[in-house]
């Protein structure tokens, strides 16, 4: 199945060359469908110290269709829905911008940029985004003190 | 003698995906979709370059293309040039069969038919007619491995291809221990050979100094008593220790080597180290430790030097832009001057071409009197030329 083997190829080449901030790995040998991602709090963010751990879940189809990605931890973050799903909204996930040559290795990339710099523009809670385009001050706060709660 | 290869091809098929490269190929030459190596390359309308495959799965999903999204037909999918496709295909492979011993690497377009016709490793047909069994073609003799034969020992009924590794697995079958001489059946011999009571085995102690050893039997009566195995865990506690310290020492050596000030070179030290024959041992070890951290040295220079370099890239580039804002500056200065100089010169001019065109006029109303309003009006100097030239005039008279 060429699904299979460009996964695993993926998966080689993230080992050898991973993501700083960035670790992966499949959940299980036998299932190279779901992966385990641990993104550490980028320095300088209310995220810092954090460790936030999500579930890349790739379709059979991919990589014709676009992968989705969980955080497990609860995060407070303009970008990832603040319910039991925990689903990450990133631009190029979208299925109309996504395209087949894009790699897993720079989804996640993306995905701990927005840890970094959320981004409103994209944003699923449109509450959080708005108090961090208004009142970062307050947003910083409760960002950090959900890493504080959920993610040590 | 074996029989002619070609005469039975294998039935093995070769994934072209799954090949293993010899060197890791360019990054050109990897499909968008599949990442690998392309396999008969394609190219689309918008000129981006898949294997044929690929792009076909990808347009049953969605008529566009896979790397700018731009709307894309099957018609608009055509054979790459050749030489891509020459390129892919003279790419270096390793042999599918490689996990199984054959060594054999190739250009990719050659892998098939190696498989087909010459790996040894590749599953073909028993030569025996009638017979569906497979075996790998270094091992199709001319007669069929897979009749079944029977063990002379145990009776027991087996493949002929599996008949070469059964005595050690025939319970029937007994060998000597090596050390105890008596006699096991095969597949429990391994087993003993493990716990045999005669086998001489060194003390439990031997890599911390004690030398003796004894049959196993005999063994736990030095055991108990052995000064060596009471200290073991002491002894064990120690070494991990000492390890861990080198290990630390090591990492405080190499900070401080990069922290302090470069020291003489250590051709200068080591010439000074041999002049002493009896010492030319410690010299040597001396300027190899010299010489490991003479490299110490060298890479923080280096490094030094780099971060100095950036430093100074950095700063021309400031400087750079700097001296260009100056220089558009001044250029909007000197522009701005050059207008009013302009406007000046315009102003000038003007006047000038009044004054030339009332003095026209005048002229032509009545010259006489122009002339000598003109005169009457004139500087000294024009008085001067006037009589200069009046003074020519009465010289020619």
């Amino acid at each position: 199945m060429a699904a299979v083997k460009r996964i695993t190829k993926e998966l080689a080449e993230f080992s050898g060359n991973p993501v700083p901030g960035v670790s992966a790995g499949l959940v299980s040998e036998d299932n190279v469908f779901k992966w385990n991602v641990i993104l550490t709090g980028p320095q300088g963010s209310p995220y810092s110290g954090g460790v936030f751990t999500l579930n890349l879940t790739l379709p059979t189809e991919y990589p014709f269709k676009p992968p989705t990605l969980n955080f497990t931890t609860k995060i407070y973050h303009p970008n990832v829905s603040n319910d039991d799903k925990g689903s990450m909204c990133l631009g190029i996930l979208r299925s109309d911008s996504w395209k087949p040559s894009c790699k897993i290795a720079q989804v996640l990339e993306m995905a701990a940029g927005l840890l970094k710099e959320p981004n409103v523009d994209d944003a699923v809670e449109t509450s959080i985004a708005d108090e961090y385009k208004n009142n970062p001050e307050s947003f910083e706060k409760t960002a950090r003190e959900w890493t504080r709660k959920y993610a040590k | 003698m074996a029989p002619p290869r070609s005469t039975r091809s294998s039935l093995q098929s070769v994934d072209l995906r799954a090949l293993d490269y010899l060197t890791s190929p360019s990054a050109n030459l990897l499909c968008p979709i599949c990442h690998s190596p392309l396999i008969t390359p394609v190219q689309t309308q918008c000129l981006h370059t898949f294997c044929s495959a690929c792009i076909s799965l990808s347009l049953e999903r969605s008529l566009t293309c896979p790397v700018d999204r731009k709307p894309l037909n099957h018609d608009d999918v055509t054979p790459a040039p050749i030489m891509i496709a020459n390129l892919v295909n003279d790419l270096v492979v390793l042999c599918p069969n490689r996990e199984k011993g054959c060594p054999t690497t190739c250009a990719r377009w050659l892998v098939e038919s190696h498989v087909r016709e010459d790996c040894g490793y590749a599953t073909v047909k028993c030569v025996k007619d009638g017979c569906d069994g497979m075996v790998e073609r270094r091992e199709a003799e001319e007669e069929c491995v897979h009749e079944e034969v029977e063990c002379a020992f145990c009776q027991g009924v087996m493949r002929k291809l599996d008949l070469e590794s059964h005595p050690k697995e025939c319970p029937k079958l007994s060998s000597d221990c090596p050390y105890c001489s008596e006699s096991f059946p095969n597949p429990e011999l391994a087993d003993h050979k493990l716990v045999c009571p005669a086998e001489v085995i060194d003390c439990a102690a031997s890599h911390f100094g004690c030398t003796y050893s004894s049959r196993r039997s005999e063994l736990d009566q030095h055991l108990s008593g052995c000064h060596f195995v009471a200290l073991t865990p002491i002894l064990q506690l120690h070494t991990e220790r000492i390890e861990t310290l080198e290990l630390e020492n090591k990492a405080i050596r190499q900070k401080l080597d990069l922290l302090l000030p470069p020291r003489p070179l250590p051709s200068q030290s080591s010439a000074g180290a041999s002049s002493d024959p009896n010492d030319a041992n410690s010299a040597g070890r001396d300027m190899t430790s010299e010489m490991q951290d003479y490299t110490y040295h060298l890479y923080s220079e280096y490094e030094q030097l780099r971060s100095d370099f950036e430093r100074l890239n950095v700063q021309i580039r400031e400087l750079d832009v700097k001296q260009d804002m100056a220089r558009i500056n001044e250029g909007l200065r000197y522009n701005d001057e050059m207008t009013g100089v302009r406007a000046a010169i315009n102003g000038l001019r003007m006047q000038l071409h009044w004054l030339l065109a009332s003095r026209r006029e005048t002229g032509t109303g009545g010259a006489g009197a122009g002339g000598a309003r003109s005169v009457a009006g004139s500087s000294v100097s024009g008085d001067a030329r006037r009589m200069s030239d009046s003074a020519r005039q009465v010289v020619k008279l």
